[in-house]
């Protein structure tokens, strides 16, 4: 086994040791059951049927010739069942805001009239066999009027633009305003006028889905007033309470269900349409009802991360000094908002003088939402190509200009540690950066061209406050529930690691129960790379709890049990609590072909102390491959003349193989702050932040060409190397 | 998972109420029945998995072979052997992705060769060996190959690695100690969005003789 470097910290008895999941001989055997793996007597099947238009009125749906079809059961449509989703159009990270959802003037139904883009959902079946199910969405007969549509986020801001929703196409912000989101710090006008020098440049990037392995599903079932959903959720906790306010229920009126669950990055927080259309169903049918989405349906129906175009201007002294950073970004998020739009990055510098102004757009593309650190790749892949030209372009050596002017400890701006110049230092010199870059971008002979590129930052994990409950019993066995779900980066074992160092005994003498709302108090959910430091912190303080009730009244005896619980809000004084990484990206590009291929991958991290090195590995080896894809492959192409959606899927979307993957050497600087789990900070997203702007500097400096689109595809590589 | 008794009221629950029997689902039955009595290898299909309520759907009598037990079932001329072995059989371990022969989570081996189940129709499958990822560990002890996946935390959200699993068990029947470039080209059909690439080829690598020490 490859394991991490690790400098800082010595291993407690526990946590920093490499640690095997718990569950790991189920993921092994095929004994994991996932969602579409329960059966439950009498269960049917669901499909749901889609607009293959971009921007289209419903005048009518005749369901008639579907009915009449023997096994289906029913067929719901807008008509029939006009439920609310309730985050399935809000803005910005406030997803979970219930006032919010009130307050937001786009509602999203479960079916939508006018249909928005093409995948919008238009009804479902249910069928006593999902080919029977299948067949019964081509019996449907819907009459469209089609309307105007637009793609681009620019062309949806023009006055004569289709209207998408009728204030227009610009999302509204959480107060239904129609203005972008603009963050203003200092003077800029000031800090150009004090610059020796100014660069201009324009980015775009790509839609990319999240393309979890597992499509959406869910499976739903009734007990009377009771809804109990099999689904695989970023989030039990949050998925019962959405799901039950969008139905009409008390939160104790849902069970929400997610035992393994096969990936997600962001595609699976909250509640999902497809919770909803399969609890309408299995209410109407009075039947288990499992939902099936197919490849097509998840590519289409759910989200991925938004497309945007990014403008930049840059001031900077003759010394090096950046004195002013002015972006202006658009951001396309389909007809529906399902997260801010946000474009990071700015914040990883020093300089005085900001203006940042984000314009989230609707267009009649797929719906953007959370995708693994929503805002940051794309968002750092624009500020990092920028400031890596103005590198070249003054002479100075990009790591050397970064140290210059990035963000440090300010007097007003305190951190709990800091780690970014370590963090940078350190891959410089693991990576070997002299003797990789070329000083002169491009100036390998031959058609094939070597460079390397860097890129850096910070990052902080979302905040929210869990539940812990730890139990022992006589037998001095500990059951530890927690609502987290294991949705890949190993949560469960994470929990376990955490109270059995805080208990003090072994992992093997605690049971983790998780993944059953009925069974599990409240957890934040796997979401914003949280659930290690608030979820875990409060496992640590139930196990304290725990511990003081021994300590008080001794080990239980016979039948009884003693129960340590604790709804911790965790705070940093004050203080702002980041990880740091830098990442270090060697790539040969065949200027003859329009092929690049990452040679060698250095990634520095100090997400605090690491609970299980192995699993911490993975998290940032995985994010930082699906950070090159994003760098390289992965869009969702559209045809502007039909609105068409060209390259959904995995083959068309030339998502990474085993063969395109170079080996990630992965180092972790490990430090104890004093907060968080014994110091864990979070570390789940940051490894896919820094990929796409690294592989891009990467290829600017083997080939001399700056490339202004991603993903970097062999049309575009070719098309910058020939002009 | 696999059942090899007929549960006659788990059958009722399966059936649309108000809607009889077929005489053609009876007789199904009634044969699969009779083949229990004459032979006891065979196995079947527990009714309430099946999904054969479509009475119009030509069907295919078919006997095949999953994890060294012989079944003798009637499948839908339309299902994939990924909805045979899933949802007829009752063997969910292997996991559908697309649908489509895009990701290979449905990897099985069809005498000893890797497929995508979901890409194979079940009638095709009249006669074959299938392997699947439940055919792997026997009595309860993993294959070097599982136990290598397990220590080197080869699975993430796991629903990629049985497929990963039927792959590499087929380079390792035939090659027993590949390189990792021959570990990535054996599982190149094989996408893992996790990503945990690095540490599924150095799980079988590790697997390999020449892994082992």
């Amino acid at each position: 086994m490859t394991q991490p470097t690790r400098i800082g910290l010595e291993p407690l008895e526990t946590i920093g040791n490499d640690t095997p999941r718990i569950d790991a001989v189920e993921r092994v055997t095929g004994a994991a059951q996932f969602t579409r793996d329960v059966k439950l007597p009498g269960m049917v099947y669901a499909r749901v049927l889609r607009s293959p238009h971009p921007h289209a009125r419903i005048v009518s749906i005749d369901v008639s010739a579907a009915m009449a079809l023997p096994g289906v059961l029913d067929v719901i449509t807008h008509v029939t069942s006009p439920i609310v989703w309730g985050s399935g159009c809000v803005s910005g990270g406030r997803q979970y805001n219930d006032p919010i959802k009130d307050a937001t003037i786009h509602r999203r139904y479960i079916f939508n009239n006018p249909v928005r883009c093409v995948g919008d959902s238009v009804a479902a079946v249910a069928a006593t066999d999902r080919n029977i199910a299948e067949a019964a969405l081509e019996l449907i007969e819907v009459e469209y009027e089609e309307l105007p549509f637009v793609l681009e986020p620019e062309e949806a801001l023009a006055d004569d633009a289709p209207r998408i929703w009728p204030e227009g196409n610009m999302c509204p912000d959480t107060r239904n305003r129609f203005e972008p989101m603009t963050s203003r710090i200092g003077d800029v006008e000031a800090g150009f006028a004090e610059a020796d020098r100014i660069f201009e440049q324009r980015y775009e990037t790509g839609f990319v889905h999240n393309a979890q392995m597992e499509p959406r599903c869910a499976l739903a079932t009734w007990e009377g007033d009771k809804l109990t959903l099999y689904t695989p959720s970023q989030g039990i906790s949050n998925c019962r309470h959405d799901t039950a306010r969008d139905l009409g229920l008390q939160d104790h009126q849902v069970r929400i269900i997610a035992q393994y669950m096969g990936g997600g990055f962001g595609n699976k927080n909250q509640n999902q349409d497809a919770d909803l259309i399969a609890a309408e169903l299995s209410r109407r049918v009075d039947r288990p009802v499992m939902l099936e989405y197919t490849r097509r349906d998840d590519w289409l129906g759910v989200h991925g991360r938004w497309p945007t175009v990014q403008e930049y201007r840059v001031g900077v002294k003759d010394d090096g000094t950046v004195t002013a950073m002015q972006m202006r970004g658009y951001s396309g998020m389909g007809p529906y908002r399902k997260n801010s739009g946000g474009i990071s990055g700015m914040d990883y510098y020093a300089c005085p003088n900001r203006l940042r102004e984000i314009y989230p757009v609707y267009t009649n593309r797929t719906t953007s939402g959370n995708f693994r650190a929503p805002s940051d790749p794309h968002g750092v892949y624009g500020v990092e190509s920028i400031m890596d030209d103005i590198a070249y372009e003054m002479g100075i050596d990009p790591v050397e200009f970064a140290l210059r002017n990035m963000r440090r400890p300010t007097e007003e701006m305190q951190f709990t540690n800091y780690s970014l110049e370590e963090v940078i230092t350190t891959g410089a010199e693991q990576f070997d950066w002299q003797a990789r870059r070329r000083v002169q971008p491009g100036s390998d002979e031959g058609p094939l061209k070597r460079g390397a590129g860097f890129s850096f930052m910070m990052f902080r994990a979302g905040l929210g406050t869990s539940s812990a409950v730890v139990r022992v019993d006589s037998q001095g066995q500990y059951t530890l529930y927690v609502g987290v779900t294991d949705i890949g980066p190993g949560a469960k074992t994470t929990m376990g690691m955490i109270a059995a160092e805080a208990l003090g005994v072994p992992l093997s003498q605690v049971e983790v129960v998780w993944g059953d709302t009925d069974r599990t108090p409240y957890s934040v959910g796997e979401s914003g790379s949280r659930t290690t430091i608030m979820t875990g912190y409060a496992v640590v303080q139930a196990a304290e709890n725990l511990k003081q009730q021994i300590a008080d009244r001794g080990m239980p005896d016979g039948a009884d049990v003693l129960i340590g619980t604790a709804t911790p809000v965790p705070t940093t004084d004050g203080l702002i609590r980041q990880c740091f990484a830098a990442h270090f990206v060697e790539v040969e590009v065949d200027t003859s072909m329009g092929t690049t291929r990452v040679l060698k991958y250095t990634a520095v991290h100090e997400s605090g102390r690491i609970i299980n090195p192995t699993t911490a590995r993975d998290q940032i080896r995985g994010a930082a491959i699906q950070g090159i894809g994003q760098a390289l492959h992965e869009d969702l192409l559209y045809d502007p003349r039909n609105g068409q959606p060209l390259s959904p899927g995995y083959y068309r979307g030339r998502h990474l193989t085993h063969q395109d993957i170079p080996d990630i050497d992965v180092t972790f600087i490990e430090t104890d702050d004093g907060y968080g789990p014994f110091g864990a900070k979070t570390a789940g997203e940051s490894g896919i932040i820094l990929a796409p702007a690294a592989v891009a500097n990467a290829v600017a400096n083997a080939t001399g060409r700056r490339m202004r689109s991603l993903p970097i595809t062999r049309d575009k590589l070719l098309q910058e190397v020939s002009a | 998972m696999n059942s090899d008794s007929f549960d006659p009221a788990a059958d009722k629950r399966a059936v649309e109420p108000g809607t009889p029997e077929s005489p053609s689902r009876r007789e199904f039955l009634e044969t699969t029945g009779a083949t229990v009595a004459a032979s006891a290898v065979v196995s079947f299909a527990t009714p309430a998995m099946a999904q054969s309520t479509d009475t119009d759907a030509p069907r295919t009598a078919i006997a095949v072979s999953v994890n060294g037990v012989r079944h003798e079932i009637e499948v839908e001329d339309r299902w994939t052997l990924a909805e045979l072995l899933r949802d007829a059989i009752g063997l969910t371990g292997t996991k559908i992705g697309c649908d489509r022969s895009e990701c290979g989570a449905c990897t099985v081996l069809m005498n000893g060769a890797p497929v995508y189940s979901c890409s194979q129709l079940a009638v095709w499958a009249d006669g074959a060996e299938i392997r699947t990822v439940e055919g792997l560990a026997r009595n309860g002890q993993l294959t070097p190959l599982q136990q290598a996946f397990v220590d080197n935390n080869a699975p993430q959200c796991g629903f990629c690695t049985s497929g990963q699993l039927m792959s590499a068990t087929a380079l390792l029947a035939a090659n027993p100690s590949p390189s990792a470039d021959e570990a990535r080209a054996a599982l190149v059909g094989n996408l893992c969005r996790c990503s945990n690439y690095n540490a599924i080829v150095e799980a079988v690598v590790a697997a390999g003789e020449g892994g082992a020490a």
